[in-house]
């Protein structure tokens, strides 16, 4: 009897304790063993490459890493909330969109004396990539990579319809005659270009940015996207639009779905992508080309500052109460010395954070020439991929009803596109007042 | 008066008499409890009154510095289009989702409570989508209301944007909903139907009665109190969707300002925007809501439901 008694005192002693441990446990970045230094990212096509360098680091240092990938979305909430209440993994990547909410509040690791100790030279790195990651002067993480945006084709379509492909030297006025061909010759049952609203940092900001506005001036603090030359950049592409696949149909399946299953002839894609496309079913029709440069004088030759792309890189950061940090920061040292740099390039993960490391990785991908990513830096101008302190805010909305939806709901409507300009002007400043 | 002071004193005189034994029986009641209570307290209840308090609150980064700012994120939520909007999305939704996946249930297992081949692979089958991930069959039916590829303009021919229109988007969306719940609602009408005696079936029969009359006047009547309890929760579950339009719709979907449900617009809120108090005012708006909705069933409970 006395034992039953305190076998059921037990059972319920610990389920209570299950169900405690559920509660304040189910935000906590997984559970690391204390010897292995957890990281999370959300790339899965980065998990292989990476976790090799992190090896390399581990034979050196006798201490194990091990990467963890949760998807872009639960990713954000799992940061979170792991930075409320205390539980964040110990390495992790930052991103443009909320680095600096991180920062400002003492989420992440100062890195200063590290870098000092370490002797470091920071002016290695991409300069946009690097002040992104500094608040209040302090450098909170150290540039993982960069990213650039090129044009995509598919070959085949351009052959099955006798229109001369896209090369190094198009202009936007190109793809657009190009686009409108493709879609009437084959009918509408293929599109000659296809671009959502979403398609930001990989599609209309450069038309903005190629055109001479800002979509957040250089202080982050305001936007110049009502102004003439956004307009004119934005007219532009609503030109390209009137030929594009429309805005439902890119809303329902998806650039890259449109693409692959060959209903459209070119996209914009970001270096990050290059992966999904270097696996897909007909990679052998899909050629790389340079972003096309905007004709914003119109005299139908490129001149300096025509061409842009946008550029963005991730940061690798450590937890601000890390109970290892030096050992962290030599993991995360490793990953951005010229060694790790040139291997992330090497096994095709991406490109680096360190200027100058990157051409491994223009010949990563076998079969499929990507030197249309390394190459815009030095044929164009590269822009930092527009961000304040609570970028998702007005990101999200310029692309909804109200602002650029509306225009790519009516291509044919020039004063929609005009309007869209003034309306997304209005969002991002309210936003920015909010902030 | 009288009568409560009588029962007030027995407990007066309980209290005093409880033995040992009863303490030792009490202690132990509250001891197999306490995992649900504890739970409840914490999984439930703090996360509640915490909701409620950010509602008041300019809420800071990280659960940080929430300061007190009174019925401003009311004021906002209340003078906000997309909150009507959004509720009388939502409610659209209960309207397709509620009646049909009800009144489709209990045809069914009229048809499978009685004597037919396959009973129990039947039964299966419609039960299978409530074996399913909700988004998983989400994923599944997005590609199937697919306007360029999918399935369901393939087999009819048609070139209709199910899931891209404004004007029909919350119907596509509202069967997605039916489908799924159909097998649940089925499970709780046949265990209705099992306790209906078969002696008024026998009795109506020998009195002539077709099968469609005995529907009528023997099982919808007895069959209330089940019909009553699937239409409150399946209201109080279609009212706080959120799944179905955040999985099957894209963000830059025309039709998504007139499908979104509150919870849909909470999540933009809390998460995607990262503003806490304003997401929490919305889901007070829409507790209040569901409150008052509930009432209303009650009320009607009385009226409608009719106990054996």
């Amino acid at each position: 009897m006395k034992f039953k008694k305190f076998g059921a005192a037990l059972l319920s002693g610990a389920m209570a304790a299950s169900l405690v441990a559920c509660g304040g446990g189910s935000s906590s970045g997984g559970g690391s063993s204390s010897d292995e230094i957890l990281i999370n990212i959300w790339d899965n096509n980065q998990k292989e490459g990476l976790q090799k360098i992190a090896d390399k680091w581990s034979e050196k240092s006798g201490i194990k890493a091990r990467i963890e990938v949760v998807d872009w979305d639960n990713y954000w909430t799992l940061l979170e909330s792991g930075a409320s209440g205390g539980t964040l993994p110990d390495v992790f990547w930052m991103h443009s969109n909320t680095a600096q909410m991180y920062m400002e509040n003492d989420m992440l690791l100062n890195l200063d004396s590290y870098i000092k100790d370490a002797g470091l030279d920071m002016s290695v790195y991409y300069d946009g990539i690097t002040t992104l990651y500094q608040s209040g002067g302090s450098q909170y993480a150290l540039p993982k990579d960069h990213d650039t945006i090129a044009l995509l084709y598919n070959k085949a379509i351009f052959e099955q319809y006798g229109v001369a492909v896209p090369t190094d030297n198009w202009s936007w006025n190109d793809v657009q005659k190009a686009a409108a061909e493709i879609t009437q010759k084959s009918n509408g049952d293929v599109y000659g270009f296809a671009v959502n609203t979403s398609n930001n940092q990989d599609g209309w900001y450069n038309f903005v940015q190629g055109y001479g506005a800002d979509i957040i001036t250089a202080d982050h603090k305001g936007t110049t996207i009502g102004s003439d030359k956004a307009k004119a950049g934005m007219e532009m592409l609503r030109q390209i639009l009137e030929v594009s696949a429309p805005q439902s149909v890119v809303a329902e399946t998806g650039t890259e779905s449109l693409f692959k299953s060959g209903k459209t002839a070119m996209i914009t894609q970001g270096s990050w992508m290059i992966n999904s496309f270097y696996t897909a079913e007909n990679a052998a029709d899909y050629v790389w080309v340079e972003l096309p440069y905007a004709d914003a004088n119109g005299n139908g030759q490129e001149d300096a500052g025509e061409r842009v792309s946008a550029y963005n890189g991730l940061g690798w950061a450590i937890k601000a109460d890390e109970s290892r940090p030096q050992e962290c920061f030599d993991l995360i040292a490793y990953f951005c010395s010229e060694e790790g740099q040139k291997l992330q390039a090497e096994y095709g993960v991406t490109m680096g954070g360190m200027k100058g490391v990157s051409e491994a990785f223009a010949s990563a991908f076998e079969g499929m020439d990507v030197s249309a990513f390394t190459k815009v830096e030095e044929t164009g101008t590269l822009y930092f991929r527009p961000y304040t302190r609570n970028t998702t805010v007005w990101e999200d909305a310029i692309q909804k009803e109200g602002a650029f939806l509306d225009a790519w709901l009516k291509p044919s409507d020039k004063d929609a596109m005009a309007k869209a300009c003034e309306n997304a002007q209005k969002i991002i400043e309210d936003a920015i007042a909010k902030e | 008066m009288l009568h409560a002071l009588s029962i007030k004193r027995r407990r007066a005189d309980m209290k005093k008499k409880m033995t040992a034994a009863e303490k030792n029986e009490a202690m132990w009641g509250w001891l197999f409890v306490a995992p649900t209570v504890i739970g409840l307290l914490i999984l439930n209840f703090y996360p509640i009154f915490n909701t409620v308090w950010q509602s008041f609150c300019k809420t800071g980064d990280f659960g940080k510095g929430n300061v007190f700012n009174g019925i401003e994120n009311y004021k906002a939520v209340l003078a906000a289009s997309e909150t009507w909007q959004s509720l009388w999305n939502t409610i659209k939704y209960a309207i397709v989702e509620v009646p049909l996946s009800v009144c489709i249930a209990l045809v069914l297992a009229v048809f499978l409570n009685g004597k037919i081949k396959g009973k129990s692979l039947y039964r299966t089958i419609f039960f299978l989508p409530m074996v399913c991930a909700p988004a998983a069959v989400a994923m599944v039916w997005k590609w199937l209301y697919n306007q360029q590829f999918g399935l369901i303009n393939n087999i009819l021919g048609t070139n209709v944007a199910w899931i891209s229109n404004p004007k029909i988007t919350w119907i596509a969306i509202g069967i997605i909903g039916v489908w799924s719940i159909i097998g649940y609602n089925m499970i709780l009408f046949i265990s209705g139907l099992q306790e209906i005696p078969g002696d008024y079936y026998e009795a109506a029969e020998i009195d002539g009665a077709t099968g469609i009359k005995q529907f009528f006047n023997i099982t919808i009547p007895l069959l209330s109190p089940t019909t009553f309890f699937i239409v409150q929760t399946r209201i109080i579950g279609a009212l706080t969707i959120f799944d179905l339009m955040f999985m099957v719709m894209d963000k830059t979907n025309i039709a998504l300002q007139k499908t979104q449900s509150v919870v849909y617009l909470f999540y933009q809120y809390a998460f995607t925007n990262g503003n806490k108090g304003y997401g929490a005012t919305l889901v007070m708006v829409l507790l209040v809501f569901i409150m008052i909705v509930t009432v209303i069933l009650q009320k009607a409970e009385k009226k409608f439901v009719f106990y054996n």
